[in-house]
């Protein structure tokens, strides 16, 4: 019954204005022999903010954590199905997911700064990846973009972590764009953060989405409102044996889904009956 | 009304006196640490009043004596000593990290073969110290013929001190938050990237602390060493790691088992050399786990 719901509706609105740079197709992810998410299927567009909602435990972060392969560091962890990228198919046999994590880059929950100077924080990725140029400006380059030059431009030798928790995070999402990737996932990436901060994030979120696709994952309904291009509804199933199984229930256009959603489930967690 | 005008605060949050049971159970606690701290000051005036005679520049510029206690001193057991723990920590070291990395960064532990290193590890270092004066003998001076040497006595403190070394590694090592890990390899780090320019450099101050106390404890060592030959009239400066040496355990034991009074004051002068080494060590210990203090 939920597979009508879930293939149902992706494909007409969304088929001519994406530009995908993914396509899932039948994605499952499995922690040993728990099938975390079922049968996802859903595409990224092109310099689009695609969010993806839904209660906790629904998998949403789990599927985020396929688009850089992020999930093989989990011991047991295994992705069924596919996920493919420009095409080309990232779970192939010949892949190579550090080159993944550098085409995709991703900024976590908690705002995790490495305990090093903010120079050398934007530094690193560059440096580890053997890019070419000349440091300084690729530092001050990844700041501006990130909107924190001007806060942090006298005291680049300071360690990073005598910045504020917003900082912290703005920080974070300049070390990811310094290695020059095409994609920005981000995990519930203002959970952490006072909504001013919050504020300055979403704006900045805005303002990327012009050079980069962003994934997003969030709690927070409004923020996906805000945001997001498009939006994919994730809930949980509980089946015979009280295990919960992730599963994509809708995926259209954000204004769409927030004023004419096609599922009642969906329905009903926007206007807040459930999650 | 009657029970507003009554004086609530001074009613509900008036002291019921603190009960017995607190009281004795500070003093216990204070006890106990005074019975620590007692013993240790009753145990270095001692040997301070006592050595005091005898701590002068020739303990450290004379060369052991059997005939006279006046011209004695200890300078080859500070030198010997000096050689066998810096060759002990260089073979130490190295090796305890790249063992506690592999333990922490790599193992697998669903494989049993982990976990019965893991183990074996907590028991080795819970092994009774001249046990390893026996492997070192039998193995290390007998079957690899490297003698009663320098080398024969770091190798064997070595094997002594590794498990601390692992062990305060590894923790050093787990306490870097996974954070930093995932955000190193977000970015495109190979894991060995990961570990050497995020997690070591971050748990070098850990790492260092954990490492200067086991060699503390490799210092004080004589045990051990009585079985590989540290013998304690040695006239000379060790002058390379295959020579004969020996250590200030071994020296201030030989001197006490002397009869005349005057070797037992130049006993008890070595033992405060001894001390001042290793409050030296410990300092550094402290120094560098406050200086480099994470706060994630």
């Amino acid at each position: 019954m939920p597979n009508v719901t879930v293939r149902g509706p992706v494909a007409p609105h969304t088929a001519e204005a994406l530009d995908p740079v993914f396509t899932v197709a039948g994605l499952s992810v499995f922690y040993g022999e728990y099938e975390a998410v079922r049968e996802v299927d859903l595409t990224i567009g092109n310099r689009e903010i695609t969010a993806m909602i839904g209660p906790s435990g629904c998998g949403k972060s789990t599927v985020l954590r396929c688009f850089n392969r992020m999930n093989d560091l989990i011991p047991g962890a295994r992705a069924a199905g596919k996920i493919m990228y420009h095409g080309e198919d990232l779970y192939g046999a010949h892949v190579d997911p550090i080159e993944v994590r550098r085409r995709i880059g991703m900024v976590f929950q908690k705002p995790n700064p490495f305990p090093k100077s903010i120079y050398d924080n934007i530094a690193y990725g560059p440096r580890v990846n053997g890019m070419k140029g000349k440091m300084d400006d690729l530092v001050e380059e990844a700041l501006t973009q990130a909107a924190l030059w001007d806060e942090v431009k006298d005291k680049l030798k300071q360690n990073a972590l005598s910045l504020s928790g917003g900082q912290q995070q703005r920080l974070c999402i300049a070390r990811a764009i310094a290695v020059k990737p095409e994609v920005i996932l981000m995990d519930e990436p203002c959970s952490a953060l006072d909504p001013i901060a919050t504020t300055k994030i979403e704006d900045l979120m805005q303002e990327l989405s012009r050079d980069y696709t962003i994934v997003i994952v969030t709690h927070n309904m409004q923020q996906a409102a805000r945001v997001s291009n498009r939006t994919a509804f994730f809930t949980a199933d509980v089946d015979e044996r009280g295990e919960r199984h992730g599963r994509l229930v809708e995926f259209d256009e954000t204004s769409r889904i927030f004023t004419n959603p096609t599922d009642k489930r969906t329905e009903d967690y926007i206007t807040g009956r459930f999650g | 009304m009657a029970v507003l005008s009554t004086p609530r605060s001074a009613v509900q949050l008036a002291s019921k006196g603190q009960p017995l049971r607190e009281h004795l159970f500070r003093i216990a606690l204070i006890a106990s640490l005074a019975i620590a701290f007692v013993f240790l000051l009753a145990l270095l005036s001692y040997v301070l009043i006592e050595g005091w005679p005898r701590l002068d520049s020739r303990l450290w510029e004379n060369m052991p004596s059997v005939r006279n206690p006046d011209i004695a001193g200890a300078q080859s057991a500070i030198t010997g000593t000096l050689w066998v723990i810096s060759i002990t920590a260089l073979l130490t070291l190295p090796t305890g990290i790249a063992a506690a990395i592999y333990l922490e960064e790599y193992a697998d532990r669903d494989r049993w073969w982990n976990r019965v290193i893991e183990l074996n590890i907590q028991n080795l270092a819970a092994i009774p110290s001249i046990v390893y004066g026996i492997l070192g003998l039998g193995i290390i001076a007998r079957t690899f013929g490297l003698g009663f040497s320098v080398i024969t006595a770091s190798i064997t403190l070595g094997l002594l001190v590794l498990p601390i070394v692992i062990i305060a590694s590894r923790e050093a090592i787990r306490a870097v938050p996974p954070s930093i890990r995932e955000g190193s390899l977000a970015l495109g780090a190979t894991q060995w990237q990961t570990i050497s320019r995020q997690v070591l450099p971050a748990s070098i101050p850990g790492i260092a602390t954990g490492s200067i106390l086991a060699l503390s404890r490799a210092i004080g060592e004589a045990a051990p060493l009585l079985m590989l030959g540290a013998v304690s009239f040695i006239r000379f400066n060790p002058d390379g790691v295959f020579a004969s040496y020996t250590v200030l355990p071994i020296q201030i034991f030989n001197w006490i088992s002397q009869s005349r009074e005057g070797f037992h004051i130049l006993a008890s002068a070595a033992i405060v050399i001894l001390l001042v080494i290793l409050l030296l060590m410990n300092s550094a210990a402290i120094w560098l786990r406050n200086r480099y203090q994470k706060r994630w």
